[in-house]
C-alpha cells in the first residue's frame, strides 16, 4: 500500500433547518421549515503517505472536522473519492475500524463512573487485542504520560488533563495505523501542551503511524509537522511544507532595530513601511528581496545599536491566508 | 469473539454498581407497584372461593407475583440511554469501533436482566412469606414449554420495541423522551398487562390487543404459564409474536440505516 | 416566571403536547381498568363503580393540582447544587414560595378543569347532603395543605442533604397507592397508608366524607393533622435555612 489516505475531489453539503426566535418564529418553523444548504468542503484533494505526520488548519467553519469525520466513516461524502488504507470509510468494515482512531476533545469515551481500566478492558475485548499485547501497549503509553497510577480512579474524580491523557491512551490501545486528532492540545496548559506535542511526535516515530491532526494552535504546526494544509471555506489553500509557505506567502522579512538615539520617523520611512515605533525600538517590515541591502542602509546612516533579521510570525501569515490575500493573488 | 460480549456484560453489571442507591431505589419501587395491584385483587378474591373473569385466587395472585418476575426479564433495560447517547453525539464513539451496536445494548440489556432477575426473585421470596398467597404452579409440560418460548420471544420484542423507539432520536434528539414515555412508561405498561390482566376488558378489545405486539410481552406467556391458553390458541399467539419479532427487526434495520446517515456526528 | 416557562415549553412543543397525551391515556387506561373490574365484580372493598371511581377522580384531583403548583420542585437540587438558590435566597420574592411554586406547568392547566368537572358530576350522582359536600371541600383542601407540606419537608431535607430525586420518587410511589380506596389493604400497611404517609387522610377521607361514611370525630382529627403538618414542614424549612451551605463555588 503506497499512500495510506486518499482524497480525491471530495465534497459535503449539510441540510440545516432554520430556526427563527419568538413564539410566531417557533410555530412557523413547524409549518414550513425554511432549509439552507452549507457547503462545508468544496472538492478537497490530497493524500497522505504512510508515516506522515500532517497539521491541517483553518478557521472555525473551514471543514476541518468534517474531513476528520469522513475519513473516519462518521459522515457521508456528498461526492468525491475517499479511501483510507484501502477502504471506503463510510462501509465500517471491522478490519477498517481496527486500524483507525478519532479523538476528539469533547467526545469522550471513558465511562464517567468507572475506573479507566475498565474502559481499557473493554476496548481490549472489543479490538481483539491478545492479552499480551494489551499489557505492552498499556506499558508503552501510560509512562511516558505518567498516568500508571490514575487507571484505577474512577474517571469522574480526575482533573481535565489527566482525563484527556486517559482518553488519548484509551483511542490508541490498539494501536491504529491511522490516528485522527481534532484540537489535540485545546484545553490545556502550555505545559501540558508542549507534553502532548512531544507524546504525538514520539508515538509518530516509533510507530510510523499516519497522522493527520487539526488545531488552530501555531505552536503545534511550528513544533510538530512539517507538512500544512491549510483549509478555508470548504477550500484547501496550501498544501505542502511549513517552509514553503513561510516564504511563498511572506513576501517580507521583519527587520528590529535598536536605536541608540531618537531620530525622524519620516527618515526611518525611506527605508521601508515602519511597523511599531517605541524607542528604542523600531520594527519595519522589508519586501524580501531587498531586505538585506535595507539592512545595510539602517546601519550605515542611522544611529543602530542591535539589528536582527526575521521572518513575518506564523500566525500572521496565516492570517493572510485565510483572508484570501492568496487566494486573490493567483498562482 | 465471546470474549468481546463477556466484558459488555461484565463493565455494564460495574456500572450498575455504581449507581447501586438508584438500583435500590428502582427495586423498592418495583415491589410497590406490586403492593398496589396485589392488595386489590386480594379484596376483589376475599371470598377465597370465587371466580371472576376467569381466574380464582390462586391464579390472580400467582398473575401478580408472575408481572414481578416478566417484568425483571422481559422489560429491564439499559437500551433507554440509547436516544440520550444518539442525542448527545456520542453515537460517533460505537460508530468507529468494531462493534455491532445492537449486539452491544442486547448485552447490556441481558446484563440488566440478569440482575434484576435476581433481586425480583429474593422479592418474591420474601413477599410469600409475608403474604402467604395461594401460587399456582404449572405442570403441563407443553405448557412450561410454550411459556419458555414465548418468554423468550418477548425478550426480543421488547429489545426491538425499545430500540425502535430511541432511534426517534435521530430526527428529534430533543423530543425522543416523550416517545419513550408515551410508547414505553405508557402504552407497554398497560397494554402489556402489567397493571391489570388483558381479560377483564370486552373479547372484541382484547381481540384487537392480540394484534399488537404488546400483550406478548408479558400477558401472553403469563397466560399460557396459567394454562389459560391451551392448543392451537397458544401455538397460534406465538405465532404472531414471531411475526411481530421479525417485521420489527426488519423496520428496525431499516430506520437504523436511514437514521445513520442523518446522523451529523454533533457537537464540533 | 411562567411565562418564561411557557415559551421555553413551546420550544419543546411537540415533546410536551406528547406527554400531556401519554398522561391522559394513562388516565383513560386506569378508567377503563375500574369500569371494567368493576362489571365483572360489582364492588371493590364493598364500593360500587360510582364510588370507586369517584375515589379515583379525587386522587387525580390532588395529585394533578400538587404536581401542577409545585413543579418546580423537581428542579431543586440543580437549582442548589448549581448555586442559583444563592440568587433565589436574596431576592426579595420569599425563597420558599419561589423554590415551591415558580415553575407552573401551563400544560397541566388544561387537564385541571375538565378533571373538576368530571368530579362534579360523579359526586352529584352519589347524592351528598350539602354539609357533605361542604365535609369533602373542607378535607379535599386539608389534604392539598398536606401535600403541601410534604413537599415543603421535601425541599427542607434537599437544602440538608441534596438529596431530592430519591425522596419525591417515594411519595409519589406511596401517594399513587391512594388511587385506590386505602380499605383494600390490609392492616397493618392500610394504618401506615392512612396515618403515617397520610395518602388516606389526603385522597380517600375527603370521599369518604362526601358519601357520609367519616364519622365527625376522624373528621376533626384530619383537620388538625393537615395544620399541624403544615406547622411543622414549615418549621422544619426554617431550620433547614440555618443549616445551608451555599454551594457555589
Amino acid at each position: 500500500m503506497d499512500r495510506a489516505i486518499i482524497v480525491d475531489h471530495l465534497v459535503k453539503n449539510f441540510e440545516v433547518t432554520e430556526k427563527e426566535s419568538g413564539i410566531s418564529g417557533a410555530i412557523s418553523s413547524i409549518i414550513s421549515p425554511k432549509k439552507k444548504i452549507i457547503r462545508a468542503l468544496r472538492g478537497i484533494s490530497f493524500t497522505i503517505q504512510p508515516g506522515e505526520l500532517v497539521g491541517f488548519i483553518g478557521p472555525n467553519g473551514a471543514g476541518k472536522t468534517t474531513t476528520l469525520k469522513i475519513l473516519s466513516g462518521l459522515l457521508y461524502p456528498t461526492a468525491g473519492f475517499v479511501q483510507v488504507l484501502s477502504f471506503d470509510p463510510w462501509d465500517r468494515k471491522p478490519e477498517f475500524l481496527k486500524q483507525i482512531s478519532l479523538v476528539m476533545g469533547q467526545k469522550n469515551q471513558l465511562w464517567w463512573d468507572l475506573p479507566a481500566i475498565e474502559t481499557l478492558e473493554l476496548n481490549r475485548a472489543i479490538y481483539e487485542i491478545p492479552e499480551k499485547e494489551f499489557e505492552q501497549n498499556l506499558k508503552e503509553l501510560t509512562s511516558p504520560l505518567g498516568v500508571e497510577n490514575l487507571l484505577k480512579v474512577q474517571v469522574r474524580k480526575l482533573s481535565l488533563g489527566q482525563r484527556m491523557k486517559l482518553e488519548l491512551i484509551a483511542a490508541l490501545i490498539h494501536k491504529p495505523k491511522v490516528l485522527f486528532l481534532d484540537e489535540p492540545t485545546i484545553g490545556l496548559d502550555l505545559i501540558a501542551q508542549q507534553k502532548m506535542r512531544d507524546f504525538i511526535y514520539e508515538y509518530n516515530r516509533r510507530y510510523q503511524t499516519s497522522i493527520l491532526l487539526t488545531s488552530h494552535n501555531m505552536d503545534d504546526l511550528v513544533d510538530l509537522v512539517r507538512r500544512v494544509i491549510v483549509i478555508d471555506e470548504g477550500r484547501i489553500l496550501f498544501d505542502g511544507a511549513l517552509e514553503e509557505l513561510v516564504s511563498r506567502f511572506a513576501k517580507e522579512k521583519i527587520i528590529k532595530a535598536s536605536l541608540t538615539k531618537e531620530d525622524d520617523i519620516q527618515r526611518i520611512e525611506t527605508i521601508g513601511k515602519v511597523k511599531k515605533i517605541a524607542f528604542p525600538e523600531v520594527v519595519l517590515s522589508i519586501p524580501r528581496e531587498v531586505v538585506a541591502v535595507a539592512a545595510a542602509e539602517l546601519l550605515q546612516n542611522f544611529p543602530i545599536a542591535d539589528l536582527t533579521i526575521e521572518e513575518v510570525p506564523i500566525e500572521d501569515i496565516i492570517r493572510k491566508v485565510f483572508r484570501g490575500e492568496m487566494a486573490r493573488k493567483k498562482h | 469473539m465471546l470474549e468481546k460480549y463477556l466484558q459488555i456484560f461484565k463493565i455494564s453489571l460495574v456500572q450498575e454498581f455504581a449507581y447501586r442507591l438508584n438500583f435500590i431505589m428502582w427495586r423498592v419501587r418495583n415491589v410497590m407497584q406490586i403492593f398496589l395491584v396485589f392488595f386489590l385483587w386480594n379484596s376483589v378474591f376475599s371470598d377465597p372461593t370465587r371466580m371472576v373473569f376467569g381466574y380464582d385466587r390462586g391464579k390472580i395472585l400467582t398473575y401478580v407475583f408472575g408481572i414481578l418476575i416478566l417484568k425483571a426479564i422481559v422489560l429491564s433495560a439499559r437500551a433507554v440511554d440509547v436516544a440520550g447517547e444518539i442525542s448527545r453525539g456520542d453515537l460517533s464513539n460505537f460508530l468507529l469501533k468494531p462493534i455491532n451496536y445492537f449486539k452491544f445494548w442486547f448485552t447490556r440489556d441481558i446484563s440488566s436482566k440478569a440482575l434484576n432477575l435476581g433481586f425480583a426473585i429474593v422479592e418474591v421470596l420474601i413477599l410469600f412469606i409475608l403474604l402467604k398467597p395461594p401460587l399456582f404452579i404449572q405442570t403441563e409440560i407443553i405448557s412450561l414449554f410454550g411459556f419458555l418460548v414465548s418468554l423468550v420471544l418477548a425478550v426480543f420484542l421488547f429489545f426491538l420495541l425499545l430500540f425502535l423507539i430511541n432511534l426517534v432520536a435521530f430526527w428529534m434528539p430533543e423530543n425522543s423522551w416523550a416517545a419513550q414515555f408515551l410508547f414505553i412508561a405508557i402504552l407497554t405498561e398497560f397494554l402489556s398487562g402489567g397493571v391489570f390482566p388483558l381479560d377483564i376488558l370486552p373479547i372484541t378489545v382484547q381481540r384487537f390487543l392480540y394484534l399488537l405486539p404488546f400483550p406478548y410481552l408479558m400477558f401472553f406467556p403469563l397466560q399460557v404459564y396459567l394454562g389459560k391458553i391451551v392448543g392451537s390458541q397458544m401455538f397460534g399467539g406465538i405465532l404472531i409474536s414471531l411475526f411481530w419479532v421479525l417485521v420489527l427487526a426488519i423496520g428496525l434495520n431499516i430506520v437504523w440505516n436511514k437514521g445513520i446517515k442523518r446522523f451529523e456526528a454533533v457537537g464540533r | 416566571m411562567s411565562k418564561n416557562a411557557f415559551l421555553s415549553m413551546l420550544m419543546n412543543r411537540l415533546g410536551a403536547l406528547v406527554f400531556l397525551f401519554g398522561k391522559i391515556l394513562r388516565f383513560g387506561f386506569f378508567i377503563a381498568f375500574i369500569v371494567f373490574l368493576l362489571k365483572g365484580t360489582n364492588t371493590l372493598a364493598g364500593y360500587n363503580l360510582n364510588q370507586t371511581l369517584f375515589f379515583f377522580l379525587t386522587f387525580n384531583l390532588v395529585d394533578i393540582v400538587t404536581q401542577f403548583l409545585y413543579r418546580e420542585v423537581y428542579r431543586f437540587r440543580p437549582l442548589v447544587v448549581s448555586g442559583g438558590f444563592d440568587l433565589v435566597l436574596t431576592k426579595p420574592i420569599n425563597a420558599l414560595f419561589r423554590s415551591l411554586m415558580g415553575g407552573a406547568d401551563i400544560l397541566d392547566l388544561i387537564t385541571i378543569p375538565p378533571l373538576i368537572v368530571a368530579v362534579y358530576f360523579l359526586g352529584m350522582s352519589l347524592n351528598p347532603t350539602l354539609v357533605q359536600i361542604f365535609l369533602y371541600l373542607l378535607l379535599l383542601i386539608n389534604g392539598l395543605l398536606i401535600a403541601t407540606a410534604f413537599h415543603i419537608a421535601i425541599l427542607s431535607l434537599g437544602i440538608i442533604t441534596l438529596e431530592i430525586d430519591h425522596t419525591i420518587m417515594i411519595y409519589r410511589d406511596l401517594t399513587n397507592l391512594g388511587r385506590f380506596p386505602v380499605d383494600i389493604y390490609k392492616q397493618p400497611l392500610r394504618g401506615i397508608l392512612t396515618y403515617l404517609i397520610p395518602v388516606g387522610l389526603m385522597v380517600t377521607f375527603p370521599a369518604k366524607a362526601l358519601m357520609g361514611l367519616l364519622n365527625p370525630r376522624v373528621t376533626l382529627l384530619s383537620l388538625a393533622f393537615g395544620t399541624i403538618c403544615l406547622f411543622v414542614s414549615l418549621k422544619f424549612w426554617n431550620y433547614a435555612l440555618t443549616k445551608y451551605s451555599s454551594a457555589s463555588s
